[in-house]
């Protein structure tokens, strides 16, 4: 698994820099066409974008397919507002934490946000046509005076200008005594789960009084409390599957056919411990700070703080894969913690056909890997050093050896600038990545759709 | 490597020594072990802490302190790092380690086992096969001087407890009721009396304060209220007269002063029977634990290897056997 400085195969073509002077944002969706992109920032605040369909025929270029659009800000919206806890006298914070798409089932959009406390369900529509010709109002809305009206007319619907609406339609509160740090929509359309650090809660996405709680890992006597949940997911096709990641980096694989509260996993994977490579701080490292179901349902990807796991769900005594990430940080375990940088929850994703999957790291550079040959690439998302259209060149880290020109060592490396929250457009070579407050959009051109 | 504009505090090991023989081992976990001190106390300063980065330092404190006593070097040189907040425990934890070899176990099975007892702990250590220690009467000295590691451990786990108790509404709230009247009470208010007056009251207040921050305990991990608070009204001049009995102030002897240890400790917990070290204390004639006032540590006050009583005088005995009395009754109701 070395990496390449130069991987002809993997050759990106920047095809817009979007910089959004938004706050940092927190969260980074596509939904299920890829046709819109959500992102959360720290403010509270949702900005969705949408890919402008250019008709073929004006701008196809050498090598350009059809649907080469860019993602222009379709609507923003403040999705929650900060809180304040009487109770406790705490406030709560309004950063999102994620945002999930419903798969869409008529001409408006859904999606669910959430902060630490609060899930809200919004409904994104689109009015671009308005009716006319009233009775009884004119175009203003003042009442006509009865006696002028000789005729009566049909409303007729004309089109307007594009407007956007945005309408919080449930808001699924009081379910979470802890953070909640996951949120993922079920394939039977109907229920999607909200993980805090001690439980998982199952929603109706009609119901926002009450939810079902199907984790509870909180002990009895909270001395014994030595794991907390970071993330969990529903199977993308079997709706009674979920799968949930602790801080001590196990996946526990449960079943909800097998009994109403799913505190015994079905399927426990962990990875026995390298005595080897033991220290200080392999509990921390070993926390697993994401989770990611294959497209194919068959795969898990898990990324703790040095490596991104896949997993095969058939098999829980070990990865099937284990990709470096950071390699060269683990000598570094001392400071990084010192610095809180050991306690930074990466993201990872996969591609559409669970062929290359892709992590962040330091220093604005996001890490992908080929599964099928096992190699690494070192991309930056880093305006200064890229241009609109330019081809996104590869970068190294400088661990040993033969130093190229443009390598970066160890100790330069900017540990403020981290890729946390990443996307990958669920059919096509379109990845979105959150470097602090800009988003970038990069677009694959010599290769834009999946099949390779 | 360091954030920018940061200053260096100090040089960490740059290669991560996982050869527990190597002489940077120690050093290397005695840093870790005042980061991760000074981490989780910053953390539980904050209005709402995050679980995950609490439990991952404390489980992180935890093994350091485990593996602190599974084989503590006798003769290694103890560095001396320049923490910017911890250097009085530091020199501590360090002089501590000086001591001869055998040491008391924690626990990874929550701290109360080994605070409780002080015979032979079966340790539940996860981690590796840790050889148990017997405890004798020579040893017990040093084990208290040890009590840092354990009292931390300890506290820490009996704050999760408050968690636990905050969140869920448990009737230990109910029983806070008999505290008050304590205060109520006109007493012999000399010497250890009024010692524990003060200590009760000083309790109460801080109950209340916990009462307050009750609520915000359900979500947040510990409980903020700090040990300064806590000892605001104890009658310090009597504390330090009988820590220096116990050998608790440094005097050659290395061993942590108590008011450095005071201000190390994490913050109390909210146990159900709070007067319980004070009564056992008493019971057995000596203070309680300053590592921990959590119920289970209670008995790790009941250390009969203590050279002299705190209560040297008579009468401060019979006005102890007093006051012992008055709060067995108490907790009773």
């Amino acid at each position: 698994m070395g990496e390449d400085a130069e991987s002809p195969k993997i050759n990106h073509t920047f095809l817009r820099d979007y910089v959004t002077e938004a706050d940092v944002i927190s969260t980074v969706e596509f939904n299920q066409t890829g046709d819109l992109l959500a992102t959360g920032d720290k403010g509270g605040r949702v900005v969705i974008f949408q890919r402008e369909t250019e008709p073929k025929g004006e701008s196809e270029e050498v090598g350009e397919t059809g649907d080469s659009g860019e993602y222009n800000v379709y609507s923003t919206f403040q999705s929650h507002e900060p809180d304040f806890d009487y109770l406790k006298s705490l406030e709560i914070e309004e950063k999102i934490n994620k945002i999930r798409w419903l798969p869409q089932q008529n001409a408006a959009h859904f999606l669910l946000s959430t902060n630490d406390k609060t899930i809200k369900l919004w409904k994104v529509s689109e009015r671009d046509k308005r009716p006319e010709g009233y009775n009884l109002k004119d175009e203003e809305g003042r009442l006509k005076d009865i006696s002028t009206i000789t005729s009566l007319q049909v409303p007729v619907l004309k089109p307007t200008d594009l407007m956007v609406e945005v309408r919080p339609r449930r808001v699924f509160s009081n379910g979470h005594t802890y953070h909640v740090n996951s949120i993922s929509v079920n394939s039977d359309g109907e229920t999607y789960l909200s993980a805090d650090d001690l439980r998982i809660n199952m929603w109706h996405l009609g119901i926002t009084d009450r939810s079902f709680n199907i984790v509870d890992i909180k002990p009895a006597n909270m001395e014994d409390l030595t794991e907390v949940i970071t993330a969990a997911e529903f199977h993308p096709h079997h709706c009674h599957l979920f799968v949930y990641s602790s801080s001590k980096g196990t996946l526990r694989l449960c079943d909800m056919r097998a009994s109403a509260l799913c505190d015994k996993h079905t399927k426990l994977f962990e990875e026995p411990e390298d005595p080897g490579s033991r220290s200080f701080f392999s509990e921390i490292i070993s926390s697993v700070s994401d989770v990611k179901f294959s497209h194919s349902g068959r795969y898990l990807l898990t990324r703790d703080y040095l490596t991104a796991k896949v997993w095969d769900l058939n098999m829980d005594k070990g990865p099937v894969e284990t990709y470096q990430v950071h390699e060269y940080l683990r000598s570094k375990l001392c400071s990084l913690y010192e610095n809180d940088c050991i306690f930074d929850k990466f993201e990872c994703v996969w591609n559409s056909s669970d062929s290359v999957i892709m992590t962040g790291a330091y220093n604005s550079f996001f890490r992908m890997f080929d599964r099928e040959t096992g190699r690494g690439v070192t991309l930056e998302a880093w305006r200064e050093s890229s241009k609109p259209r330019a081809v996104l060149r590869t970068r190294r880290v400088y661990t040993g050896g033969k130093r190229r020109r443009g390598d970066v060592g160890v100790d330069s490396l900017d540990f403020t600038k981290k890729i946390l929250h990443m996307a990958w457009h669920p059919s096509e070579n379109i990845i979105a990545i959150a470097a602090t407050n800009n988003l970038y959009i990069f677009q694959d051109r010599v290769n834009p759709d999946h099949t390779q | 490597m360091i954030m920018k504009g940061q200053k260096r505090k100090l040089p960490p090991e740059e290669v991560e020594v996982s050869d527990r023989s190597s002489p940077f081992w120690e050093s290397q976990r005695q840093f870790v072990f005042s980061v991760s001190l000074n981490k989780y106390q910053r953390g539980q300063e904050l209005p709402e802490p995050s679980l995950r980065r609490s439990v991952l330092i404390a489980n992180t404190l935890r093994q350091v302190s485990l593996e602190g006593c599974g084989a503590p070097s006798m003769d290694m040189e103890v560095s001396q790092p320049p923490c910017s907040s911890s250097s009085a425990l530091q020199e501590s934890i360090t002089n501590s380690h000086s001591a001869p070899s055998s040491c008391p176990l924690v626990s990874s099975n929550y701290f109360s086992n080994c605070a409780v007892s002080r015979s032979p702990v079966s340790c539940h250590s996860s981690a590796s096969n840790v050889p148990l220690s017997a405890k004798n009467e020579d040893e017990d000295w040093e084990s208290m001087s040890m009590d840092p590691d354990f009292s931390l451990s300890a506290a820490i786990s009996s704050i999760l407890t408050a968690l636990d108790s905050t969140i869920d509404g448990s009737p230990q709230a109910a029983q806070r009721a008999p505290l008050r009247s304590l205060e109520n009470l006109a007493g012999p208010t000399e010497g250890a009396v009024a010692w524990m007056k003060h200590g009760v009251r000083g309790y109460g207040g801080s109950w209340e304060q916990q009462e307050n921050s009750m609520e915000v305990m359900r979500s947040s991990y510990l409980n903020d209220v700090t040990v300064e608070d806590l000892f605001q009204d104890i009658d310090t001049s009597l504390l330090e007269r009988e820590m220096g009995v116990l050998g608790l102030r440094g005097s050659g002897g290395g061993y942590p002063t108590g008011d450095d240890l005071l201000r190390y400790l994490p913050p109390l917990s909210s146990s159900s029977s709070p007067l319980l070290p004070f009564s056992l204390s008493l019971n057995q004639k000596c203070l309680p634990s300053f590592s921990s006032f959590s119920p289970l540590s209670s008995s790790s006050s009941s250390s009969p290897s203590l050279s002299s009583p705190p209560f040297s005088s008579q009468n401060h005995m019979r006005e102890g056997l007093e006051l012992e009395h008055l709060m067995e009754i108490l907790v009773e109701s």
